[in-house]
């Protein structure tokens, strides 16, 4: 260690490190307590009076969360599903040859991951009026696989180059056919992988809100959606709950894959969260 | 089958999503923002969205706060990224939890952080109440306007706790790939802490936290749901306005909102290429 | 000039029991060049960190000419640490790279650029200015990473393993550079090693450290003749030890009675000669021959390896190929080993 610590620097470090996480953790705080409040005017600095409303309703059959909630697993875990089938191909050529062209291809996918949504889902949208794909379903998960696809594609990119193809040639030669071959050496090696770079992806999924917004057209209502109408109506209790419910998966994923995380390329993913 | 054809086959369904989805919902509205649309008789390209865009002043007004907006966001992040960075990388009692807590907003969508900053910040908010309690003012309105307000203040507040995380945890990744041998070595031929912050480790871990940065810059350009939820009202967001102008009653609109998509992602082209360039230059290195 | 002192300089890292480095204490003279021996994880780069101060020791003392040196920063103290793998910064080009230090004194542009090309000069690389290093090869980089060291004109100079990246045939180059450079401007210098023969070939005075313990401190020739224990002679490659008794500058033991040089140990012992010692087919006049058996036959090339038995014991011997070709394996052959090549380590 260069530094060596004195009591000073030992301080000065506590003190900054945890006003640092003080400021990341601050804006869920009234979230957390929305939620549980009944008649938490001004200038109350906790509410007058604790309750469940919130959540009773959040959760009942009637309100439409959970209808919402079901909708938006629905939606994230098919657009996960769908850029896991394509994109662990595609990854597998960027990780694993060498091309003409090979940095047009990286371009060509590195580039929707860049690019805010606004700025292609308005002619996409013009595009699926025509379809018949607006207000869609299907629609909503096609537009998520803009963000997610190129985000699973590079992570698996990652992962194959990595990956040593002697390793199959050795299967094949020992007598595997391509599909035992696949089955037995790559799928294990990648795996790791396919589920942190999946995991990630459907988080990407599940934080899109104009992508929904604009192709959904108001009837398809994922969580964010739901979210964005009762924190603009007012309704800060129920705004509070469904805000609870909506950050879960992710701090779930976290706990799951944080020692993952101090590799680089899934982090990139976070960009677009 | 030769590698060609394998490759060829490997990428196909990836490349035809993109370029189908991606670069034809870009070519569509580049089509649509001249005022081609063949399907509704339109068949005569014109700049006449262009025109209208560019000579209205809502759009500079929105161009320069949301480049405001992206410009301030990310060098405040990258700034307190590359601080939090160098206060986590060392050992410390505790080490692994601080480490979870400074991820943990990583997965926390935008739109939750921007209620969050609401609910702290509005003039009804925490800080207000607490500004309250200590006697410093006595209604509201009295409270300096943080969200809605015409700096956007909010916003930049929101963009600032959700991306030091996200930059810092590449940082981090980047300083411990480096070691602290370079460090040591600019100690040992002479240099003070700070020379060998701003000689050695600043320039080394330049290239990665130039190309997060980028990345946070698009973003925050680009993102709807942040101004809309915290933004004023006029001027707007140039993504929340490109929203309205698409779906105004007035159809004659639409190309306007298009032309504003473009010029979305033209900057995002020049973000890409800054990206290109040092990530590449740091594959080289 | 500068004479260190090591006293009592002891590491233990936190979280282990058994020190690191245990009660290192060299006295290295001014102008001196000085290798610290040992296998890796014995302790040598923590004393030469703790000498540069990027390391804090838990005890002891370093002085220079009489002064501590310990409580100095790391940039105040004198001392330039040039790391094995060179650690030349990525981003700037070869004069900035060697100008890196004068730049953090403050000096003046223009003499800090008449400084660096006098110092390419110096270390062969002229007009490599504008290079980057990745331009450079293994050898080059070295030099540069030197050239950077000594620009600043350190008090001592530490180098972490100077010769180990290097092909055989640039090792002989750069060590000739080294001690040039080191002689001509005096600077104490130390340095790490691993490889026993980068120590020989470089140091006037060798240090082996065992396990985080000085074993020996002394020329490099004595690791050879006079090894302080069976350990050290294994380190430096030797393979012939023989229990046995020394006595009126004798020894006895099971492979007969041998005459010794004037100051071994006497009593109980054990019997080191090196294999390279072994003289084979000197004829029986000389002292000290013996009758041995040849058991196994390596040809190496430019020497020849014998494993010989005498009676029960085992020995390893050297020859030229060319006094062996006709000796082959079961033959009896008579051996010498002349007197000053012994020696009795304690038992």
């Amino acid at each position: 260690m260069l530094e060596k610590p004195t009591l000073l620097s030992n301080s000065f470090r506590f003190i900054t490190i945890a006003m640092l996480i003080t400021w990341l953790i601050m804006p869920l705080v009234p979230l957390a307590i929305w939620s549980f409040a009944k008649g938490w005017f001004f200038p109350l600095i906790l509410p007058k009076y604790w309750s469940l409303n919130a959540w009773n309703y959040a959760l009942s059959d009637t309100a439409g969360v959970l209808e919402s909630l079901w909708l938006t697993i629905f939606i994230s875990a098919s657009a996960t599903i769908l850029s896991i089938m394509i994109g662990v191909p595609a990854g597998r050529a960027l990780g694993m040859y060498k091309f003409k062209g090979k940095e047009y291809v990286e371009l060509l996918i590195l580039a929707p991951t860049i690019v805010p949504g606004i700025a292609v889902v308005l002619g996409i949208h013009s595009v699926f009026i025509s379809i018949g794909l607006t207000n869609t379903i299907p629609g909503v998960i096609l537009v998520h696989l803009i963000p997610t696809l190129p985000y699973m594609t590079l992570v698996m990119s990652g992962i194959f180059s990595n990956f040593d193809p002697d390793f199959e040639s050795q299967a094949r030669s020992l007598g595997a056919s391509p599909l035992k071959t696949f089955y037995y050496i790559t799928l294990p090696s990648i795996l790791p992988g396919i589920i942190v770079g999946g995991l990630f992806a459907f988080l990407v999924s599940w934080s899109q809100y104009i992508l929904t917004l604009m192709i959904g057209g108001g009837r398809v209502i994922t969580l964010p959606l739901l979210l964005f109408s009762f924190a603009t109506s007012g309704r800060n209790d129920i705004t509070g709950a469904i805000g609870m419910i909506y950050i879960l998966p992710g701090i779930i994923i976290l706990i799951l894959t944080a020692r993952h995380l101090s590799g680089r390329s899934a982090v990139g993913g976070f960009g677009r969260i | 089958m030769s590698d060609r054809t394998k490759i060829l086959l490997l990428l196909a369904p990836a490349l035809s999503i993109i370029i189908l989805l991606f670069f034809g919902g870009l070519f569509v509205g580049l089509l649509r923002s001249f005022n081609y649309m063949p399907i509704i008789g339109l068949t005569e390209p014109n700049l006449n969205a262009y025109f209208s865009v560019f000579q209205s002043k809502e759009f500079y007004y929105s161009f320069i706060l949301s480049f405001h907006i992206a410009f301030t966001s990310t060098i405040i992040s990258a700034t307190l990224a590359i601080g939090a960075a160098l206060l986590l990388r060392r050992n410390f009692i505790g080490k692994s939890i601080i480490n979870f807590l400074f991820q943990i907003n990583l997965t926390v969508p935008h739109l939750v952080g921007a209620i969050g900053i609401l609910y702290l910040f509005s003039q009804s908010g925490s800080f207000a109440r607490l500004a309250a309690e200590w006697g410093m003012i006595t209604r509201p309105a009295e409270f300096p306007e943080l969200v809605f307000d015409p700096y956007a203040i909010g916003i930049i507040l929101q963009y600032v706790w959700k991306e030091i995380p996200f930059i810092g945890v590449i940082v981090l990744a980047n300083m411990q790939s480096l070691g602290e041998d370079y460090e040591s070595v600019a100690r040992s031929l002479g240099a003070n802490k700070w020379q060998t912050f701003r000689y050695v480790l600043l320039p080394l871990i330049f290239p990665g936290v130039l190309s997060a940065s980028v990345i946070v810059f698009a973003f925050t350009f680009g993102a709807y749901e942040i101004p809309a939820m915290l933004g004023a009202n006029y001027p707007a967001a140039l993504p929340v306005l490109a929203y309205r102008k698409y779906t105004d009653v007035d159809l004659a609109a639409r190309p306007e909102a298009m032309a504003m998509a473009i010029v979305i992602a033209l900057l995002s082209a020049v973000m890409i290429f800054f990206y290109l360039r040092y990530t590449r230059k740091r594959i080289r290195g | 000039m500068t004479h260190v002192s090591i006293k009592n300089l002891t590491k233990v890292y936190p979280g282990l029991t058994v020190p690191s480095l245990d009660n290192l204490s060299l006295e290295i003279n001014s102008g001196s060049l000085t290798a610290l021996l040992g296998p890796s994880g014995c302790g040598k780069t923590t004393t030469m960190k703790m000498i540069a101060g990027l390391l804090d020791q838990t005890s002891g003392d370093v002085t220079f000419d009489g002064t501590s040196i310990l409580k100095e920063k790391p940039e105040n103290r004198g001392v330039v640490m040039v790391f094995q793998n060179h650690l030349l910064f990525p981003y700037m080009n070869v004069q900035d790279n060697i100008g890196f230090g004068l730049k953090m004194r403050n000096v003046h542009k223009d003499e800090i650029f008449n400084r660096v090309i006098k110092m390419l000069d110096l270390v062969k690389l002229p007009n490599m200015e504008n290079r980057m290093p990745k331009e450079l090869s293994g050898g080059q980089q070295q030099r540069v990473a030197l050239a950077r060291a000594l620009i600043v004109q350190p008090r001592v100079l530490l180098l972490d393993e100077p010769l180990s990246n290097l092909d055989a045939h640039l090792r002989f180059e750069m060590r000739d550079l080294i001690r040039n450079l080191q002689q001509s401007m005096g600077i104490t210098t130390i340095f790490v090693t691993h490889d026993q023969e980068e120590a020989v070939v470089l140091a006037d005075q060798v240090a082996l450290i065992l396990d985080g313990k000085l074993k020996q401190y002394a020329q490099p020739d004595v690791f050879y003749k006079k090894p302080i224990d069976v350990v050290t002679a294994k380190f430096f490659g030797g393979q012939n030890f023989i229990k046995g008794t020394s006595k009126n500058n004798n020894f006895s033991s099971n492979i007969g009675k041998l005459a010794l040089p004037k100051d071994c140990l006497q009593g109980n012992g054990i019997l080191t000669f090196r294999p390279e010692n072994v003289q084979i087919g000197k004829g029986p006049k000389s002292v000290n021959t013996i009758k041995a058996k040849i058991i196994e036959k390596i040809f190496l090339g430019t020497q020849t390896r014998l494993k010989l038995s005498i009676k029960d014991e085992v020995i390893q011997a050297i020859a030229n190929p060319n006094e062996v070709d006709e000796k082959e394996t079961g033959i009896e052959i008579d051996i010498n080993i002349p007197p000053s090549c012994l020696w009795v380590i304690n038992n």
